[in-house]
C-alpha cells in the first residue's frame, strides 16, 4: 500500500466520524429548538488566547488519562479504574506534598512518586483479583472507583483543613509547587509545568509499544492471547504489570494543575477524567500519537462547551452528545474501514500471487 | 445403481462459463462442470483454487459475475442461501454447525420449525430420513455425547430434512479416522442410491477415487479436467491438481543418531476438574529423529504438546531436552532453549493476524536475536531482514513484509510459521499438523525443510492427522489413545489401517502386539 | 477488531452511566427547557444585567440552583434586570469555572452571581482580573482567598444550622415515638450543619429522642449519588419509617423528592420536613399532608438582595452572612402543620437571635 494511501485510510476513520457526529449534532440542536448557527459559529471560531492554554492544560490530563486506559487496552485489559486511581494518587501526593516532610523539590518529585505508586497499587488490586481469583477486571475496577471515592472522601476528612464548604489537604508549601509556562502575555492562564509530563509519557508509552519485548507482548497478548502464551508471555505476569503501569500513569492525571493552580487536594479536584480518557484512548485508537488527537479533540470540546453556554445559549450537553456520537461513529467507521483494508490487501496479495504464477502457467500451456 | 440409470440422463447442475471476480483478483474463471443427478461428483483441487468460491456460489453466498447456473435444466439465480435450499441444494460445510447442549432433533428443526414443527411430527420425519439411509441417530440424543461422525450424519441429515436432493459435501472426511470414513462413505453410496446427487470437495485422492462416479480437477481458479475414477490413478490426479510432478513424503535413510535429545518420563496431566487428560506419557526423541505421534484428535495430542512447551502444567512425570531437566521451566525458557513450535492451529496459536509478517517473527522468538537486542529491545531492522530470508527462503507469496498475516493464504502463514520455527537453529521441533489445510505444492515444501532440518540433527516430534504424512515423514509412530501411549509402530512396515485400529482402540492386538508403550 | 468493540461497549455503558445521571439530574430537562421557558430570554428592562453561572445540576434541581433562580426572576421583574444563565458541567475544574464567570463578565454581565461554594477559587481569581465586575458566590468562601481583600467580591454566607436548629424543635415536638430521621447528601462541611442543627434542635426538646442519621454517599465528588438520587432518599428515608421513626429531615437537594415519596408511602402519622425552599408548595398533592414543614435557606433572597445592592451602589464588599436575624434562614408554615407549636419554635428562634443559644455546625460537636 502506498503511503499516501495509508494516510488516506488511515484519516477516513475519523473524518467520517466527525461528519457523522455533526450532522448528529445539529440535528439534536435542530430538534431541541436551539441555535444551530451560532453553535457552529462558536464551535469554529478560533479559541481566544486563554482558551488555547486551558486546552492545552486539558489536553495534557486527557492524554495522560488516555495513555494509562490504553495500556490497559493495548492487551485486552479493560482498566475502568483510572477514575477511581487517579483520585486515590492525587489526594495520596496532595496529603504528602502538604505535609512538607521533604524539603522544595525533593518534596515535589517524592509526591509525584506517591501518586504513580498509589495509582500503581489501586490498580494491581484488580490485577491480582484476575490473576489469582478470575474476577473481571472490568467489575473489580468500577467497585474500586467507588470505593476509591469513599475513601478518598474519608481520609480528606481526617487530613483535610476545612475552608467555608470547602475541603482541602494542606496546600503544597511555596517552594514544592510547579512553575507555569506563559505562552501568551495577554492570557490569564498559563500552561501548568507538569502538563509537559504528557510529552515525556507519550514518548516513552510509543518507546515501551515499538521498541521494547515488554511492549511486544503486550501488544502480542491483546492481539492474540492463546497466541501470546504460545510465544511464551506469561499472561498473568503481563497482566499485572499492565495494570500497574497503567495505574501509575493514571496517578500522574490528577497533578498538573494540582502542583501549578490549585496547590491541594480538595472539593474543587476535577473528577471524571478517567472516564473521558476511555474514550480519548477509543477514539485514539490506543495509539500513543492518535490519543493526542483525540485527546486534543476532547479539550477542544469541553472548553467550547463553556463558551457555547453563555455566547450561543446551548446546553453543554449538547457538547456530550456530540463527543459521545464521535466515539460511536468513530468505533463504526474504524470497522467499516479496517474491513475495507483487509479486503484490500487481501486483493493485493492474491493479485501478487496470480503475477508469481503466470510465468509456469504459460510454459505448462505450451507443453 | 441401476435405479439411477434413468435418471442420469438428467443433469442436476450445469455450470457455464461461470466466472467471480474479487478486487484484484480472479477467483474464478470459466468454469464449467456438469452433475449428473444421482451421482457423486468429486471436486478436487488444491488451496486456493476456486473450490470454496465455486461451491459458495452454489449454494448462494455469492453471486458469480459471469456465466450461467442451471439446476435441473432450468436457470437459476441464487442470490441467498434461501433460494439454494428451495431448489433442493443443501451443504455440509466442514466446521460443524452445531449446538452442543441441544438434542439432535432441536438442532435439526432450528431454523426450519414452519416445515415440521419442533414436536412429534418433527420427530417421526428425523427418525423416517435417519432409517432411510442407516444414519441411526437418536433425535432425544444431545449433540455434546455424540462423536464426530455421528455430528457429521446430523449435519447431512439437517440438510435432508430441509428437502435437498444435492447436497454438497466440503471436505467432510477430515475430521474422520478411516473407519468413520468407511461409514460415510457407505451412508454416501446410500443417498446416491436413493437419487440423491452429492457433491464431493476433498483433498484426499485415495478417497476420491473410491467413492466418486465423475472427478471435476480445479487449478487456478477454473476447471482443468474432467475424469472417471477408473481412468485415472491418484498420482495422476495429484499431477493435474499441481500441474507438475509431486513430491511424496517417503522417508529417506535414517538420521537418527543415539543422542536423546527429548526424554520424557511419567507424564501425567489433569484437566481443570481433575480428570485425566494423559497418563503416564514417555517416550525419547533423538537427534535427527522424527517420532510421530498418531491418534483420532482429541485424544490428548494437543494437550501433550502444550504440556512439553510449557503451556500447561503436568501434575507429574519430568520433561529432560539434552542434559536439562526443564520440568519446571516456563514457555519463554523453553523456547529460548531451541524448542521450536508449529503449533496446531495457526491462527491462534501461531500468529498475530493483524500484525505485518515481521512483527510475526518476533513472536515466540522475543529473547533471541535476530529479533531482539539483549537487555529486551526490539530490534527492528534485524526482524525485518530475517522476515525477507524467510519470505525468500520459504516461498511465502506475499506482495512483502509489512503485509499483516491475515491477508496471506493458510499456505503461506503455515510456511511463514515453519520458516520462523527453523530459525534461530531449534534443537527440537513440535510440529503439530504442519501441513493441514496447505497446498500440494507447500506441503512438500514444508516436508523437504523438515527433513532437512532432520538431517542437521533436528529432533521432530510429529503429530499428524495424515497418515500418509506420518508414514511418510516419521523413523517411529507412537499411538495416542485416551491419553495414553497405547503402541509404537515402524513405519516402514504398518499400513493405515492398522494405524487407524490402534488409534480408535478397535484392535488391542497392535497395542499388545508391539507393545512396549512404556 | 471485536476487542476495539468490546471496549467501545464498555465505554459506552460507562457514558451512558455517566450521562444518564447526568441527565437524570434535570440537566436534559431543565437545558431544553431554559431555552423556552426562561425569564433571561424575556428580560427586556434596563436594570443590571445579572450574570449567573449555577452549580452542577442545574436548574430543575427543586433546591439551591432553582431557588437562586427564583431570586433572578424577582429581579428581573422587580428591578427590571436582563441576564444571562450559565451552566455548570461534571467535568468543571477550576479553571473551567473561572472561564465561565470571565465569559459571562466580559459580556458586560454585572454583577455576576455564582451559585455554589465550588465557584470560590475562580471568583477570587477573576475578580482580581476583573475589578470592575462585581461578583458573589453563594455559599462561598471566596473572600478568605486573595491576599488583600478585593472591592468587587461577595460571599453570599447562610447559616443553614440555625434553620435546621428549628425544624429539629418542631420534629421533636411532633414525633409520637421519639424517634426521629436525617438524610442527608454526603457528610461534610456543606450538609453537615444541617446535620448538627437538627439534631441538636431534637435535643433541645428532648435528649432521649432518637435520631437516625442516613448519608446517600460517602464520597464527596458524588453529586449525582448525593443529591440528585430520589430513589436512593426514599430508600434511605423507607428504612427509617419502617425501622420506626415518624418525622425524616432531609438535605439532600433533589435526592430528598424520593424521601417525600418515602413519608407519604408510609402513610398517616409519618412527616417529611423539606429544606432550602418551602416544599410543601412544590410538592404533589398526595404528599403535602406529609410535609410537616421545611427548613428555609433563602439562596433567593441573597441573590435579590445582591442585585438590589448593586443597583442601589450599595454594595459593601465580603461576607454577607444570611442568618435567623436577617431572614436569611428560617422554617416554613406552609399547610398549618406546625401552626399549634409555632410558639415554641419561635421562642427558641428568638434565643438563636440572642445569642443565648449557639447552633453547632459541625455534627460531631452536637453532644
Amino acid at each position: 500500500m502506498s503511503l499516501a494511501r495509508r494516510i488516506l485510510l488511515a484519516l477516513a476513520a475519523p473524518v467520517l466520524a466527525f461528519v457523522v457526529a455533526g450532522a448528529v449534532a445539529s440535528l439534536v440542536l435542530l430538534i431541541s429548538g436551539d441555535d444551530v448557527g451560532g453553535f457552529w459559529s462558536v464551535m469554529f471560531s478560533m479559541p481566544r488566547h486563554r482558551n488555547i492554554v486551558s486546552i492545552l492544560n486539558t489536553t495534557a490530563v486527557l492524554y495522560l488519562s488516555g495513555v494509562a486506559a490504553a495500556i490497559g487496552f493495548r492487551m485486552n485489559l479493560f482498566n475502568i479504574g483510572v477514575e477511581g486511581q487517579y483520585r486515590l494518587a492525587a489526594f495520596a501526593a496532595g496529603a504528602f506534598a502538604g505535609a512538607a516532610w521533604l524539603p522544595g523539590w525533593l518534596n515535589t518529585i517524592a509526591a509525584i512518586v506517591v501518586a504513580m505508586v498509589v495509582g500503581a497499587l489501586w490498580a494491581a488490586v484488580a490485577g491480582l483479583l484476575r490473576v489469582t481469583r478470575g474476577v473481571s477486571e472490568v467489575i473489580s475496577t468500577i467497585m474500586l472507583n467507588a470505593i476509591a471515592g469513599s475513601l478518598v472522601t474519608y481520609l480528606l476528612a481526617k487530613v483535610a483543613l476545612t475552608t467555608g464548604n470547602s475541603r482541602n489537604t494542606r496546600p503544597i508549601p511555596e517552594g514544592s509547587r510547579v512553575g507555569t509556562v506563559k505562552l501568551f502575555s495577554d492570557s490569564p492562564t498559563e500552561v501548568y509545568g507538569l502538563s509537559l509530563v504528557a510529552i515525556v509519557v507519550g514518548v516513552g508509552f510509543w518507546v515501551l509499544l515499538n521498541r521494547t519485548r515488554f511492549g511486544f507482548d503486550l501488544r502480542a497478548s491483546g492481539a492474540s492471547e492463546s497466541a501470546a502464551v504460545a510465544s511464551g508471555v506469561d499472561v498473568r505476569k503481563m497482566v499485572v504489570a499492565a495494570m500497574l503501569l497503567s495505574g501509575a500513569v493514571a496517578g500522574l492525571v490528577g497533578l498538573p494543575s494540582m502542583f501549578s493552580d490549585s496547590y491541594s487536594y480538595g472539593s474543587a479536584f476535577q473528577t471524571g477524567l478517567g472516564f473521558t480518557g476511555i474514550a480519548v484512548a477509543l477514539l485514539g485508537r490506543n495509539n500513543p500519537v492518535g490519543i493526542a488527537f483525540g485527546a486534543l479533540i476532547f479539550a477542544f470540546l469541553s472548553e467550547q462547551a463553556t463558551l457555547l453556554n453563555i455566547l450561543a445559549g446551548v446546553s453543554p450537553d449538547i457538547v456530550d452528545v456530540t463527543q459521545g456520537v464521535i466515539v460511536l461513529a468513530v468505533v463504526v467507521a474504524y470497522e467499516i474501514v479496517r474491513r475495507y483494508r483487509v479486503r484490500l490487501e487481501q486483493a493485493q496479495v492474491a493479485g501478487e500471487l496470480a503475477g508469481q504464477r503466470r510465468t509456469p502457467l504459460l510454459t505448462e500451456e505450451r507443453n | 445403481m441401476t435405479t439411477s440409470t434413468t435418471a442420469r440422463t438428467a443433469e442436476a447442475i450445469e455450470l457455464t462459463g461461470i466466472g467471480k471476480r474479487f478486487p484484484g483478483v480472479v477467483a474464478n474463471h470459466d468454469v464449467d462442470i456438469t452433475i449428473h443427478t444421482g451421482t457423486i461428483h468429486a471436486l478436487v483441487g488444491e488451496n486456493g483454487a476456486g473450490k470454496s468460491t465455486l461451491m459458495k456460489i452454489l449454494y448462494g453466498v455469492q453471486r458469480p459475475d459471469d456465466g450461467t447456473i442451471r439446476v435441473d435444466g432450468q436457470d437459476v439465480s441464487l442470490s441467498t442461501p434461501a433460494d439454494a435450499i428451495a431448489r433442493g441444494i443443501g451443504m455440509v460445510f466442514q466446521h460443524f454447525m452445531l449446538a452442543d447442549n441441544l438434542t439432535v432433533l432441536e438442532n435439526i428443526t432450528l431454523g426450519a420449525e414452519k416445515l415440521h414443527g419442533i414436536g412429534d411430527d418433527a420427530r417421526t420425519e428425523i427418525l423416517a430420513i435417519s432409517r432411510r439411509y442407516g444414519f441411526g441417530l437418536d433425535p432425544d440424543e444431545l449433540v455434546e455425547s455424540l462423536g464426530v461422525g455421528e455430528r457429521q450424519r446430523v449435519e447431512i441429515l439437517k440438510v435432508l430434512y430441509r428437502g435437498a436432493r444435492i447436497i454438497i459435501l466440503d471436505e467432510p472426511t477430515a475430521v474422520l479416522v478411516p473407519q468413520e470414513v468407511d461409514a460415510l462413505f457407505a451412508n454416501l453410496r446410500e443417498l446416491k442410491d436413493q437419487g440423491h446427487t452429492l457433491i464431493f470437495i476433498s483433498h484426499k485422492l485415495d478417497e476420491v477415487l473410491a467413492v466418486a462416479d465423475d472427478i471435476t480437477v480445479m487449478r487456478r481458479g477454473t476447471t482443468v479436467a474432467s475424469v472417471k475414477p477408473g481412468d485415472v490413478t491418484a498420482r495422476q490426479l495429484a499431477e493435474l491438481m499441481v500441474g507438475s510432478e509431486l513430491p511424496s513424503p517417503s522417508t529417506e535413510e535414517s538420521t537418527v543418531t543415539d543422542r536423546v535429545l527429548l526424554e520424557v518420563e511419567g507424564l501425567e496431566l489433569r484437566d481443570a476438574a481433575g480428570r485425566p487428560e494423559l497418563t503416564d506419557i514417555g517416550f525419547e526423541i533423538h537427534a535427527g529423529e522424527i517420532l510421530g505421534i498418531a491418534g483420532v484428535e482429541g485424544n490428548g495430542q494437543a494437550e501433550l504438546v502444550e504440556t512439553l512447551i510449557g503451556m500447561r502444567q503436568p501434575v507429574a512425570g519430568t520433561v529432560r531436552l539434552g542434559e536439562r531437566d526443564i520440568s519446571g521451566w516456563s514457555t519463554r525458557e523453553r523456547r529460548a532453549a531451541g524448542i521450536g513450535y508449529i503449533p496446531e492451529d495457526r491462527q491462534r496459536h501461531g500468529l498475530l493476524l493483524d500484525a505485518p509478517l515481521w512483527e510475526n517473527r518476533i513472536l515466540g522468538h522475543q529473547t533471541r536475536p535476530p529479533a531482539v537486542k539483549a537487555g529486551g529491545w526490539l530490534d527492528v531492522g534485524g526482524a525485518r531482514t530475517d522476515s525477507e530470508r524467510i519470505v525468500g527462503q520459504y516461498d511465502v507469496r506475499t506482495p512483502g513484509i509489512d503485509t499483516t498475516a491475515r491477508a496471506l493464504s493458510g499456505g503461506n502463514q503455515q510456511k511463514f510459521i515453519v520458516g520462523r520455527e527453523m530459525s534461530g537453529d531449534p534443537i527440537l521441533l513440535m510440529a503439530s499438523h504442519p501441513t493441514r489445510g496447505v497446498d500440494v505444492g507447500a506441503q512438500a515444501q514444508i516436508w523437504d525443510h523438515i527433513k532437512q532440518a532432520r538431517r542437521q540433527g533436528l529432533a521432530v516430534l510429529l503429530i499428524s492427522a495424515d497418515l500418509d504424512e506420518l508414514i511418510g515423514l516419521s523413523d517411529t509412530i507412537r499411538v495416542l489413545l485416551r491419553g495414553r501411549l497405547v503402541g509404537t509402530f515402524d513405519p516402514q512396515h504398518v499400513t493405515p489401517s492398522e494405524l487407524g485400529s490402534a488409534m480408535t482402540g478397535a484392535d488391542s492386538g497392535a497395542d499388545s502386539g508391539s507393545g512396549d508403550d512404556a | 477488531m471485536r476487542r476495539f468493540s468490546k471496549i467501545a461497549a464498555v465505554t459506552l455503558v460507562g457514558a451512558l452511566a455517566l450521562a444518564g445521571c447526568g441527565s437524570s439530574g434535570g440537566s436534559s430537562n431543565s437545558g431544553v427547557k431554559s431555552a423556552s421557558n426562561d425569564v433571561c430570554k424575556t428580560a427586556k428592562g434596563d436594570g443590571p444585567k445579572v450574570g449567573v453561572a449555577y452549580d452542577v445540576g442545574g436548574r430543575g434541581d427543586q433546591s439551591f440552583n432553582d431557588s437562586a433562580y427564583k431570586g433572578l426572576t424577582k429581579a428581573v421583574k422587580e428591578l427590571k434586570a436582563t441576564c444571562i444563565e450559565a451552566k455548570a458541567t461534571t467535568s468543571d475544574n477550576d479553571t473551567t469555572r473561572a472561564e465561565r464567570l470571565r465569559t459571562l463578565a466580559e459580556g458586560g454581565f454585572n454583577p455576576v452571581i455564582a451559585i455554589g461554594y465550588l465557584y470560590s477559587p475562580a471568583a477570587a481569581k477573576v475578580a482580581a482580573e476583573m475589578p470592575d465586575t462585581s461578583f458573589a458566590v453563594v455559599d462561598g468562601f471566596s473572600t478568605t482567598l486573595p491576599k488583600t481583600p478585593l472591592k468587587n467580591l461577595n460571599d453570599l454566607s447562610f447559616q443553614a444550622n440555625e434553620g435546621s436548629y428549628l425544624v429539629g424543635v418542631a420534629a421533636a415536638l411532633k414525633t409520637k415515638v421519639k424517634h426521629v430521621g436525617f438524610v442527608g447528601g454526603v457528610p461534610g462541611p456543606v450538609i453537615g450543619p444541617f446535620e448538627a442543627g437538627f439534631r441538636s434542635g431534637v435535643a433541645s426538646v428532648d435528649p432521649s429522642i432518637k435520631v437516625d442519621v442516613q448519608y446517600l454517599t460517602q464520597d464527596d465528588k458524588d453529586a449525582q449519588a448525593a443529591y440528585e438520587n430520589p430513589p436512593g432518599g426514599k430508600d434511605a428515608a423507607s428504612a427509617m419509617y419502617e425501622g420506626g421513626a415518624d418525622i425524616v429531615f432531609h438535605a439532600a437537594g433533589k435526592s430528598g423528592l424520593g424521601v417525600f415519596q418515602a413519608a407519604a408511602a408510609a402513610g398517616d402519622g409519618k412527616w417529611a420536613i423539606g429544606v432550602d425552599s418551602d416544599q410543601y408548595l412544590s410538592a404533589p398533592k398526595d404528599q403535602k399532608p406529609h410535609i410537616l414543614t421545611s427548613a428555609l435557606k433563602r439562596v433567593d433572597t441573597s441573590v435579590f438582595d445582591e442585585v438590589k445592592t448593586f443597583q442601589d451602589k450599595s454594595l459593601k464588599p465580603g461576607f454577607v452572612s444570611y442568618n435567623l436575624k436577617n431572614d436569611g434562614v428560617g422554617y416554613a408554615k406552609s399547610g398549618g402543620f406546625v401552626d399549634d407549636i409555632s410558639a415554641k419554635i419561635d421562642a427558641a428562634a428568638d434565643k438563636i437571635k440572642s445569642g443565648e443559644i449557639v447552633v453547632p455546625s459541625d455534627p460531631a460537636k452536637v453532644k
